[in-house]
């Protein structure tokens, strides 16, 4: 049976007709065409479907779409404001951590939730590669990702921002 | 601004931007409006033969748009590889879009269009297909034995192909070996794990052309193989260049099933159809191929080489899809030519069985031999007590010398033993022999391995493609339109020939902007394989921004009072040669030659001359001068837990020989990537299937173990020994295979140099080296 729900997603309230069946992956990519979140697997096994749920990266794959209801969603697309890019995302092109692309809106997700609850200092070589075990990357070998989130994280510090 | 401080400088990728805010620009998001969506019915037998598809109920489903069976499809057999032509001698056409009989579990045997992705798998449950299952065979030589299942008609006993090469005297060269080493090596089934799915959309017109978007490696192969395998002519295929596609790595290389089986149910339809893999579907669609090398080589005291011979096996799958190449590389490039060797042979088979078909993978049968011939390196300078630097420089090429392989070519640049030294210095080589550094379980060792001869492309390569084409235009406003087939599949292709094009032009790397295109607006080029797009592609690319940049001097000629010849440009201003104060922007130039050829000023009309009028553009479309060889040497510590044989790899060292670097920042992503999939492969990755029934058992990424960051070493360094190659754009040559071609025998090396224990299968799985430890009972 199909339902009408409203997700709160990028602060925005949005109502959207989805079956119990669907994730939030697909009523995202789907239904709300928000196409930064990419699916690269469905089955909670590579990273490239993560966003933001109440500030916990979580693949949304493995979410059914009824049960982010009442749930602060957050996607690529709610981060950079107007034309300013999340520092996130400036570390991510200054370091050369993009290459193909295709995991970086998922990998930028859990790494902005990591920041933001561990903001008090430069996370180690082992504490950035913890933080991204669960979202795979076929081209970088992560080593210039790893730089991206030291890089951010040290500029979170020297401006004092505790934004997440 | 000068060449110089654009090639060689670390400029950001202009798709950078657009990847971190979402991406918009891959094939998996195309979506046209009254798209349909397609799904496959595939097989669950490994052979079998299809006695009748019952579709009434499927087609009664609401929502199915279509249904299409093996009946409806072209009869001809075509090959779905995109980097040689049609007709190319050296492949083998055996596929049917849809055949009666299939040959591997997961081959399509139907496929339903309907109007949500949910209504056609819900079709697909509604097909009744009756199958006559036929007896498989999987393995790999007991293919080749009498009384195998026959797959293939034309293919008695199973070999799709046997080719053998020989030079010298090889029985003479062993008597005169002071040793004989006799090995066996054996590779498994890996996966190229490009993140994004292949996914395609087709549209079709009244008149049956099609428009086609997917994730491809090829532009113009996608046209050229989809047109074959339906049967109609390639100008009825327009193929439109995806601004980035998720990753390749060789896995996109040819055509699937999805491409012509929507464009099938496009054309019933009338409607574009969109077919995207599931992960399961990617993993049973391409593979490297699997192989077992039997490797003999006769050495003397010091180390020479006198007789090398070797017999390799490649398991195909159900179909020789990349299979008759992979097989041709393996035996050139990763036994014959890297060394020297008076008298060598090599024979090789490519089998059919009823695994998965195999497809393109970084190396290209290359990294399958590189661990046989490396790892037997290492072994025969252990026994020997040579030093295996030294060894491996007794054995190699010089630069100066003809290439082995295309003797009118010479190894201009070619700095195999700078890569050997100076990656020894960064990782403190004393002798590689560092055996049982490390206290209590853990042990410590460092292992060497290299890919000594490589390619910058395949000129010189039987019935495969080289040549490339660009075109350039000048806006005016400075910038220019760089317009290519090259295909970005994230390793930054665009960003390079962007700066190739703006340092020839003399304009900003950031004024060159890649743009649209299709198969009808530019020139061919071919595939992004073969670690050939910086050389070759950037060839072209050169070339083109060369005819423009002469164009600006026709119209900026006349403007500044002096003779084309007499002008250069740089920074984005054109000049008279050694007057930097006579100058005009390029802006202005390009502004002179779209303006009207008779103006209005006070005095009345002024005329200006024919020759400065017409878009400032230019195009080209060749095949590079040469093929020029990179050389690599590649130093890896390990640390081997005895206990739990688990191997961590703690520093790597890469020295590559690659004339010169374009962009460090890139070409150092590709040396850390390559090195993850070269690791992987060493030690964990693994298509594994159900020996009795050839179903898949690792097909999504929990069961199929890549490397996450937890596992990769915490430094990767890359070291580029620089030198000009004259035949390549501003001295550059090839990188990207090498990378993941040396990783697994320098860690199978590094795991030798801690434990003493020699494992000659991979993965290196912990269990093996237990196995091999003596601490696993049976």
């Amino acid at each position: 049976m199909k339902k009408i729900i409203n997700l709160d997603i990028n602060g925005q309230s949005q109502e959207v007709t989805v079956a119990p069946h669907q994730t939030l992956l697909q009523v995202l990519r789907d239904e709300l065409g928000l196409l930064g979140t990419k699916k690269g697997c469905d089955t909670g096994g590579c990273g490239c479907c993560t966003v933001q749920v109440d500030g916990k990266a979580m693949y949304s794959c493995m979410i059914f779409a009824m049960s982010a209801q009442g749930k602060k969603i957050t996607t690529v697309e709610g981060l950079a404001e107007s034309a300013v890019l999340d520092p996130v995302q400036q570390a991510f092109i200054e370091t050369g951590a993009v290459q193909c692309g295709y995991c970086t809106c998922g990998m930028i997700m859990t790494i902005k939730a990591y920041l933001s609850s561990n903001n008090s200092r430069v996370p180690s070589d082992l504490e950035a590669r913890q933080a991204i075990a669960g979202n795979l990357c076929r081209c970088t070998g992560y080593q210039k990702i790893v730089d991206a989130i030291r890089l951010a994280a040290t500029r979170r510090i020297a401006t004092g921002s505790q934004k997440g | 601004m000068s060449e110089t401080s654009i090639i060689g400088t670390s400029v950001l990728r202009p798709d950078a931007y657009d990847k971190v805010i979402g991406g918009r620009g891959f094939p998996v998001n195309v979506r046209l409006p009254g798209m349909l969506h397609g799904k496959l019915l595939r097989s669950p037998y490994p052979h079998a033969r299809i006695l009748r598809i019952d579709t009434s109920k499927a087609e009664r489903l609401p929502g199915v748009r279509a249904v299409l069976v093996p009946s409806e499809v072209p009869k001809k057999k075509f090959h779905p590889v995109f980097f040689s032509p049609g007709m190319a001698a050296s492949m083998i056409p055996d596929m049917l879009i849809l055949s009666d009989t299939v040959r591997f579990a997961g081959e399509p045997v139907a496929a339903v269009a309907a109007t949500s992705p949910e209504i056609a798998e819900e079709a697909l449950e509604l097909i009744h297909v009756d199958y006559e299952q036929l007896p498989f065979v999987l393995d790999p030589e007991a293919t080749m034995k009498p009384g195998a299942p026959q797959i293939h008609q034309h293919a008695p006993n199973n070999i799709a192909m046997a080719p053998a090469f020989a030079f010298g005297d090889l029985q003479r060269g062993f008597e005169e070996a002071d040793y004989i080493f006799e090995n066996t090596y054996q590779t498994q089934r890996v996966h190229t794990c490009y993140m994004e799915p292949r996914v395609c959309v087709v549209d079709s017109d009244t008149f049956g052309n099609l428009t086609v978007w997917s994730s491809t490696q090829h532009l113009f192969g996608l046209r050229e193989k989809l047109a074959s395998a339906l049967d109609i002519p390639v100008s009825k295929v327009r193929v439109v260049r995806p601004p980035y596609i998720g990753g390749g790595f060789g896995g996109k290389l040819d055509i699937g099933f999805i491409e012509p089986i929507s464009a099938l149910l496009s054309m019933k339809t009338r409607r574009p159809v969109r077919i995207e893999h599931t992960r399961y579907e990617d993993f049973i669609t391409t593979a490297r191929n699997p192989f077992k090398v039997v490797l003999k080589t006769g050495v003397k005291k010091d180390g020479t080489f006198v007789a090398r011979s070797a017999k390799s096996i490649l398991d195909t799958g159900a179909h020789a899809t990349h299979g008759a190449v992979v097989l041709m590389v393996h035996g050139m490039y990763g036994f014959l030519l890297p060394y020297r060797c008076p008298n060598s042979k090599w024979e090789g088979f490519t089998v059919y069985t009823n695994n998965m078909i195999g497809g393109g993978f970084r190396g290209y049968g290359v990294p399958q031999a590189a661990f046989a011939v490396e790892s037997q390196i290492d072994e025969i300078c252990e026994k020997l007590q040579l030093d295996p630097i030294e060894f491996r420089l007794k054995n190699s090429h010089s630069e100066g010398q003809p290439h082995p392989f295309e003797p009118s070519f010479k190894l201009d640049t070619y700095r195999f033993a700078d890569c050997l030294k100076q990656g020894a210095a960064q990782i403190g080589w004393s002798g590689g022999r560092s055996r049982g550094k490390g206290a209590g379980t853990k042990r410590r060792g460092i292992g060497l391995a290299c890919q000594p001869l490589w390619v910058s492309g395949c000129v010189g390569f039987p019935d495969i493609y080289e040549h490339s084409g660009a075109v350039i235009k000048l806006n005016t406003d400075g910038t220019a339109d760089l317009s290519m087939a090259t295909i970005d599949m994230g390793s930054g292709q665009t960003t390079t020939l962007s700066q190739v094009a703006a340092a020839e032009l003399g304009v900003p790397a950031e004024a060159v902007r890649m743009t649209y295109a299709d198969t009808e607006t530019v020139p061919f080029d071919a595939p992004s394989h073969a670690s050939r797009v910086t050389y070759s592609a950037g060839n072209a690319a050169k070339a083109a921004a060369g005819a423009a940049k002469k164009r600006l001097f026709d119209v900026a000629g006349p403007m500044l009072k002096t003779t084309p010849d007499n002008l250069e440009t740089g920074g984005g201003w054109v000049y008279v040669k050694g007057a930097t104060d006579k100058k005009l922007s390029i802006a202005d130039v390009v502004k002179q030659a779209e303006s009207p050829y008779v103006r209005m000023v006070p005095d009345g009309m002024q005329r200006t001359s024919l020759q400065e009028k017409g878009t400032v553009m230019g195009i080209a479309s060749l095949a590079p001068a040469a093929n020029p060889s990179p050389a690599t040497a590649e130093f890896v510590e390990v640390e081997v837990d005895t206990e739990t044989g688990e191997v961590k790899v703690l520093r790597v060292v890469y020295a590559h020989d690659i004339g010169r670097v374009i962009n460090p920042a890139g070409a150092e992503g590709q040396v850390e990537g390559g090195f993850q999939q070269g690791m992987g492969y060493a030690l964990m990755e693994n298509l594994v299937f159900d020996q009795d029934n050839g179903a898949c058992l690792a097909a999504d990424f929990l069961s199929y173990k890549m490397p996450t960051a937890l596992e990769m070493p915490p430094e990767i360094k890359s070291v580029f020994i620089e030198s000009n190659e004259p035949t390549g754009p501003f001295g550059a040559k090839s990188l990207s295979e090498p990378c993941a071609i040396v990783p697994a025998p320098a860690i199978a090396n590094a795991i030798y140099d801690a434990i003493g224990v020699r494992i000659r299968e991979l993965p290196i799985t912990p269990e093996k080296i237990l196995a091999a430890l003596g601490k696993l009972s049976e």
